[in-house]
């Protein structure tokens, strides 16, 4: 049983399709990411699966269940657009979230001063929201995303606006949940952070799935074609071979990228026979050289 | 079912602590007792010092000439501070009419008071002419008027030979006005302020109900503001469901509206004790209130709600909560009638229209009418139609317009949103 599912999910805005026949499996105890530049969809996919707007069209499950507002209890949330009860207390908030999500008042006391704990809020708990600085104000956000205790985290844009110190933190209880078994998908658009912590992907442009599978998959489905050489003397006459697409200077080095279908043993033969090569190094391309490969164009200077 | 309690829960102990809500809490009491307590005293003063009033009195005989300048005496030893300075001209005389005019317009003389005709007999009258009176003299202009008519009365005695003294003994009959308490020989003395207060009793059972729905629903923009402007929303949307967000803050909001219109209740009702008026409320009114404050405050909350939900800043409600206040309002415009015919047309009708009917009924229910039960569980039905008519919409244009920042939509979006949601 996965954790999510979407089938064929739609949901359109007016004129705007936000989201066009999305579907995707999140198996259960993964970490999954879910990229795409600004307005792929993201946002409006992750609160379907939230029930906070319905799809027009297609399913969508949760654990197996296809009401998604039954299964919510057992799923934190954290929204892009988030904040907290500023005039509340910082216990008087978890309190209220945690029982908001079921949590039975005897383990919220529990539950409550732990986490405090654990993310170095002790000290701070009688304060009011208001008077936490912005960097504990973030902490508290994840601690109520987290306080029910869920077997499923849903993060939109988690990284975004966090400063260094909370980035380590927030990756840590990401780790941590993830060894304790738990689902975790969150959504970026910063992909070095994607590379880093998930196990599988997902790449969606204007509402669809552009690619999909972990990341070794997804590497091995687009196969290097950038080539990092470095030769004595002229290189110019690189940039005129046949096989060669672009030529771009990389300090002393040039990042070659081959035409497709080229074959980079044809690349090596055509520069040994022109030059001496210092190095030739084929290049395992990035997340983001693929995502920028794929969705091209307009959209790269998002990714 | 829990959920909605927990919001509720939240909404009631968060709005009880604001000081917004303290100070409304307090304020009117204070306000309403002040006004008990100081109203003597802001009243305008009787013996205030005053600028001195030009009178100019033309055309009496002799005989009323002497009466009138004895009147004004005695006027002016009693109330050395405000005197009012005359002058008699005795000839009638068109000529000294016109100059008295002339006088009146260079602002040589205040008032001008000619003497016509037979007036020691029977027919005869006073004209009195100003001009551009300042505000601070139309009391002394009264007392002017007042003064002359004495002096005209006393003249009209002596011409006819009657003795004043023994007319004054005819016409004065002390009345006083009790108040019987239950038990035997429970007495009261009665003002006529406190009957007039007895008057305003369904008047005050309809305010109590008015305050209690709008002042206390004005929190429910507040609330939803604050929510969406601390990006609040979908944090919470994710726990619960955005009906169950906008019941239980409608259900808070009312337990609230429901302490305050209790607590301000019993004030008023130990004020009134106080000043020895006696007030019936039966259960049955009190059940009655119940039932139409609760269907009124959902009404009211649950616009509010949908209000709320597609705006950003409290400014941006301003110019949406008019044409809503303007129909809540009018109860509290047209009560007058409403005491007056509990069961005339325009409360019949207006018994009827939802955004009114609370108020409408609990003022006819109070007014000590019989009103037909019929009528009531009309009125109930056609209140609780409304109510679901409300929450339907609301829940819609809550449920998308919640999640909405930046521009707001529009009615024609908005009117999208009721046909597909």
């Amino acid at each position: 049983m996965d954790a999510i599912e979407l089938d064929s999910v739609c949901k359109s805005f007016g004129p705007v399709r936000a989201v066009d026949g999305l579907s995707v499996h999140v198996p259960q105890g993964c970490v999954y990411g879910f990229l795409g530049p600004n307005g792929a969809g993201k946002t409006t996919t992750l609160r379907m699966i939230m029930d906070i707007i319905r799809p027009d069209s297609g399913s969508i499950q949760l654990f197996g269940d296809p009401a998604s507002a039954r299964a919510r209890d057992r799923v934190g949330y954290m929204p892009e657009e988030r904040g907290l009860y500023r005039k509340m207390t910082v216990t008087a908030v978890l309190n209220y979230f945690g029982s908001l999500k079921g949590l039975p008042a005897g383990r919220l006391k529990a539950k409550v001063p732990e986490w405090l704990q654990r993310v170095d809020l002790a000290e701070h708990a009688g304060k009011k929201v208001e008077e936490l600085s912005r960097g504990m104000h973030q902490k508290l956000q994840f601690v109520v995303t987290v306080i029910n205790d869920p077997d499923l985290v849903i993060l939109d844009e988690p990284f975004s606006g966090l400063d260094p110190v909370n980035q380590d933190m927030l990756r840590e209880i990401i780790s941590g949940l993830r060894r304790e078994g738990k689902t975790i998908l969150f959504s970026t658009h910063v992909m070095h952070e994607a590379e880093r912590l998930c196990d599988f992907i997902v790449l969606i442009d204007r509402g669809e799935v552009v690619v999909n599978g972990t990341l070794d998959q997804i590497r091995a489905r687009h196969e290097a074609n950038t080539i990092s050489i470095e030769l004595e003397g002229d290189a110019d006459f690189v940039r005129a071979l046949p096989m060669v697409q672009a030529v771009k200077p990389d300090g002393r080095r040039l990042d070659v990228r081959l035409r497709d279908q080229a074959d980079s043993q044809d690349l090596l033969r055509a520069l040994v026979e022109r030059a001496r090569v210092r190095v030739f190094e084929i290049r395992q391309p990035t997340l983001h050289e693929i995502f920028v490969r794929l969705v091209g164009g307009d959209h790269a200077k998002d990714l | 079912m829990r959920k909605i309690y927990k919001v509720a829960e939240r909404e009631f102990n968060e709005t009880v602590r604001t000081r917004t809500f303290l100070i409304s809490l307090l304020l009117i009491p204070i306000i309403i007792g002040g006004i008990l307590l100081f109203g003597d005293k802001l009243a305008p003063r009787k013996d205030a010092p005053r600028p001195p009033v030009r009178v100019r009195v033309a055309g009496p005989s002799r005989e009323l000439s002497q009466k009138i300048e004895t009147v004004f005496q005695e006027y002016n030893q009693a109330h050395p501070l405000g005197s009012i300075s005359l002058s008699v001209v005795s000839t009638p005389d068109e000529r000294i009419e016109e100059q008295g005019k002339e006088d009146l317009r260079s602002d040589e003389l205040d008032a001008l008071a000619v003497m016509e005709g037979d007036l020691e007999g029977q027919g005869g009258a006073i004209r009195i002419f100003t001009h551009k009176p300042k505000p601070s003299q139309v009391d002394a202009l009264g007392t002017v008027e007042r003064l002359l008519r004495d002096a005209v009365i006393d003249r009209r005695y002596e011409t006819r030979g009657l003795d004043r003294k023994v007319l004054e003994g005819i016409w004065n009959i002390p009345i006083r006005w009790a108040e019987l308490g239950e038990g035997q020989g429970q007495e009261r003395a009665q003002g006529q302020g406190q009957r007039m207060a007895r008057m305003m009793v369904p008047f005050a059972f309809m305010y109590l109900i008015f305050l209690g729905i709008v002042g206390m629903g004005q929190h429910m923009i507040s609330s939803i503001i604050e929510e969406k402007n601390s990006r609040i929303i979908e944090v919470l949307l994710s726990a619960v469901s955005p009906f169950e967000l906008m019941t239980g803050k409608i259900a808070g909001l009312a337990a609230v509206g429901l302490a305050v219109t209790a607590l301000w209740g019993a004030a008023a009702y130990g004020a009134a004790r106080w000043q020895g008026i006696q007030i019936d409320i039966g259960a049955g009114l009190l059940v009655y209130g119940l039932v139409y404050y609760i269907l009124g405050f959902v009404l009211f909350s649950a616009i509010l709600a949908g209000v709320g939900s597609v705006c950003n800043t409290i400014k941006e409600t301003q110019s949406l909560m008019m044409p809503i206040m303007l129909v809540f309002i009018i109860p509290m415009v047209v009560w007058p009638r409403l005491a007056q015919e509990p069961n005339g047309e325009l409360a019949r009708v207006l018994s009827y229209v939802p955004p009114t009917t609370p108020m409408v009924m609990v003022l006819r229910l109070s007014s000590g009418t019989d009103i037909w039960p019929g009528e009531v569980v009309l009125s109930i039905l056609a209140l609780i139609a409304g109510v679901l008519a409300a929450l339907w919409a609301a829940a819609k244009v809550f449920r998308t317009g919640i999640l909405l920042y930046g521009k707001r939509p529009g009615a024609r979006e908005i009117l999208r949103w009721l046909r597909e949601g």
